[in-house]
Formats: C-alpha cells, structure tokens, sequence
C-alpha cells in the first residue's frame, strides 16, 4: 500500500478534518508548499489562502484558511489555521455580504488607525480566499 | 390572624417563582454542557500551538520579541474583566469585579494609570456607572465567544503592549473548575512569562531537525501573539461555562428556598383554615346551646 501521511486542519473552535492523504498543499508566506510522505520536520507560516488535500486515487478537498501555521513532523500534518471551511460549506452569499462591508469599511477609514486598517485587510483577505475557493467544489 | 385568601395567593406567587427558577436551573445545565464541549473542542489546537510554539523556540533561542519583553516601569496597565450579560448568577460577577477593583487599587497605589476592557454587560455598565469609562466594550457575546472575539480583544493590547504604550495585562475571569465549583482568577496577559516559552520549548522532540519558513524569529513573531489570542479565547470559553454553573446554583438554591416557603405558607394556610373551622363550630355550638336554653 501507498504511504500515506495524517493530515489535520485545526482552528481554535473545533477539528475541521482528518484524514489520511497523500498530499497537502499549503499557502506559505513566501508561496505554495507541497507536502508529501516522508517530508522533512517543517514548521511553516501561513497566509490566507487554499489548502489541497490530495486523497484515495484522484480525490481532492479544497478549503479556505485565514491564515496560521503548518507542522510537518513525522508523517503528520498539522495546519494550525484561525478560520477555516471546506469549499462545499463556504456560504457565498454571507461571504459576497462581508466582503462589501469590508471594502465599505476600508473606504471609510482614511488609512490610518493602524490595527483597525490591518483588521479590515485580514477580513478583506479572508472574503476573497473563501469566495476564490468556493468556485472549486471538491471532487 | 392571617387571612386566608392572602396567604393562598402568596402560595401561588412563590409556586409560580420556583417554576421560573426550577426552568433556570435546568437551562443552565443543558448550557454548562455546551460550554464544556466548547472547551474541550479547542484542547487540540492549543496543544499543537504549544507544540509548534516548542520547536520554534528551540530554534528561536534568546530572539527578543516585544511581547517577552517586561517593562522596567509600569505606567499603565490593562485588565480585561470578563464578566456575562445576563444576571441571576450568584456572586459570579461581582466576585470578578471586585478582583478587578483590587487591581485597580494596587496599581494605582503603585503609581500606574489602570484602563479596563470590559467583556459583558455586567463589566461595561459597572464601569461606566462609577465614572471609569473602559477602553473597550464587549456585549452579546458570552453566549457564544468565537475566537474572531478574542482577537478583536487581544488586537487592542498586543499592539500598545509592543510601543511600550501598556507596560502589563492582567485578564479576570471565573475558571471552570468543576459543574458546581468557579474560581475567580487573574493572570497575566503580557508580557508572556518567558518561562512558558521555556518550557515549551523543554517538551519539544529534539531529535527532529526542522527547518522554518521564512525563518524561527518570523514564525515566533507571529506565533506569540497567535498564543496571546488563545489565551483570551480560552478565558471568555471558561468564563461561559462558570456562567453557567454559577447560574444552575443560584436557581437551585432559589429553587429549595421557594419550596422552602411554600412549605410553611401550606402549614400556616393550614392551621387559619383549621382555626375558622374551630371558630365556626364554636359558635354554631355556641348559638345551639343558646336556642336550648
């Protein structure tokens, strides 16, 4: 049999999945990391965008993170994330919503106010990653 | 003597207040449930954080954060009082607010200018009542904390604590210790004791050789106040289930005072009844005797 590798996507709220899978694929700051059985130890910042989780013969799970961090240690994946959905449960609707608001609320702030501005960019970025995402539906 | 019909209604009154409170009691049970669940959904994450937390400070040995840091001087300080919305939970909040009162003393005792976020509408309106108006405001949220919460409360002190603007953050809030048992507490927010860092680092596998990206001191920079933030969630999740517990006492002991009283209302309704019987007899007796003569 294949190896495999365990794979957890974990946010603060709850276990958002496991699984054994044959790959990951992450948003790391400075891009996109794959993660295969066997990797080295690894621990990783992450920026808002899609994880792939690559399973079974040609099966794919998309999900949108916010961002957080990844631990590879001994064939075991760990994706620290602070919000995270599977593509099929994003709702798109609420996510087009949060989106306007955010830009509204952008336009609103004259740039200064340093954490808040920093906030609306985390929200913005966060609308745009789910939104991207929920056009892949999974296989 | 007591008049019969004011007793009866007193006997409903109090039979109608102990339905309320029994309501209460069980309301809160089915929640102090829900809460602990919360608790223990978030147990993973902060397990594997403070693994990763670990490795990275293995790396990351001695690195200068602003958030390690302690302040030679305190001139202000932060305490974030995590109170509940809602009422008819015994000593819960105020067993918080005065901790925070005996803060506030200490410190400006000290010479320290003290602020206070005040989490619940028990914390908000306490403060603004007596003139302290809180840097920040939180309501409607302890019935349901989401971590995006705890951010937005972390966000207002981790920035100021790294331009030196707060020099220390205390959070106040009843530890769940068990269903029928609260414990008001106070820790330290900021700075983060190095020791945590230590230790974690001590529970690390240090046979694995990682490498970091982009690098141990960017990883930790972000990590500590990603630890700062789990921390206040853990604190707000803790403090929902206390609420809840503190609350299923209260009614239950309301509950037992209720039945209490309608014990003895029954008994003193009882014995007026019983004694206009004897003094309807008495005359009926009385008037017999008198038709006889």
């Amino acid at each position: 049999m294949e190896r495999t590798l365990l794979c957890e996507i974990v946010t603060p709220e709850r276990i958002v999945y496991t699984n054994e899978v044959r790959m990951v694929v992450a948003p790391t700051i400075d891009g996109e990391i794959g993660i295969m059985p066997l990797h080295a130890p690894l621990v990783s910042a992450l920026k808002a965008g899609e994880v792939r989780v690559m399973y079974g013969d040609d099966k794919v799970e998309w999900f949108a993170i916010s961002g957080g961090y990844v631990q590879v240690h001994e064939d075991k994946v760990i994706v620290l994330a602070d919000q995270a959905v599977t593509a099929s449960q994003i709702d798109v609707e609420r996510a087009r919503q949060a989106l306007e608001e955010a830009r509204q609320r952008m336009g609103g702030s004259d740039g200064g106010g340093g954490d808040e501005a920093d906030a609306c960019i985390a929200d913005l970025n966060w609308c745009e990653v789910q939104l991207n995402v929920a056009g892949k539906r999974s296989s | 003597m007591a008049n019969l019909r004011d007793i009866k209604k007193r006997i409903g009154s109090v039979e109608s207040t102990r339905q309320i409170t029994r309501t209460m009691e069980m309301v809160a049970t089915a929640k102090i449930k829900k809460a602990q669940e919360k608790i223990e959904a978030a147990r993973p994450y902060a397990l594997s954080m403070m693994e990763v937390l670990g490795n990275v400070a293995r790396y990351a040995k001695g690195a200068e954060h602003p958030l390690l840091e302690t302040h030679d001087k305190r001139r202000r300080v932060v305490v974030i009082t995590v109170t509940s919305d809602r009422g008819l939970a015994g000593a819960f909040n105020s067993n918080i607010l005065r901790l925070t009162e005996n803060i506030i003393r200490d410190e400006s005792a000290a010479g320290a200018q003290v602020d206070v976020i005040a989490v619940g509408k028990k914390a908000a309106s306490y403060f603004t009542y007596r003139g302290i108006e809180p840097l920040a405001s939180y309501r409607d949220i302890s019935d349901k904390p989401t971590f995006a919460d705890a951010k937005s409360i972390a966000a207002h002190v981790i920035g100021a604590y790294s331009a030196e603007e707060i020099d220390a953050v205390y959070v106040a809030f009843n530890r769940f210790k068990n269903v029928a048992e609260q414990k008001p507490e106070v820790h330290q927010l900021l700075p983060i004791e190095r020791r945590v860092v230590d230790e974690a680092a001590e529970g690390s596998d240090v046979r694995a050789e990682y490498t970091f990206e982009p690098n141990p001191e960017a990883v930790l920079e972000l990590l500590l106040p990603t630890y700062v933030e789990t921390l206040v969630f853990r604190a707000l999740m803790e403090s929902v289930a206390s609420e809840h517990g503190a609350r299923r006492t209260a009614m239950k002991s309301a509950t037992d005072n209720a039945s209490e009283m309608i014990t003895t209302l029954t008994r003193s309704y009882n014995r007026a009844r019983q004694a206009s019987i004897t003094n309807e007899i008495a005359e009926i007796v009385g008037g017999a005797a008198a038709q006889e003569d």
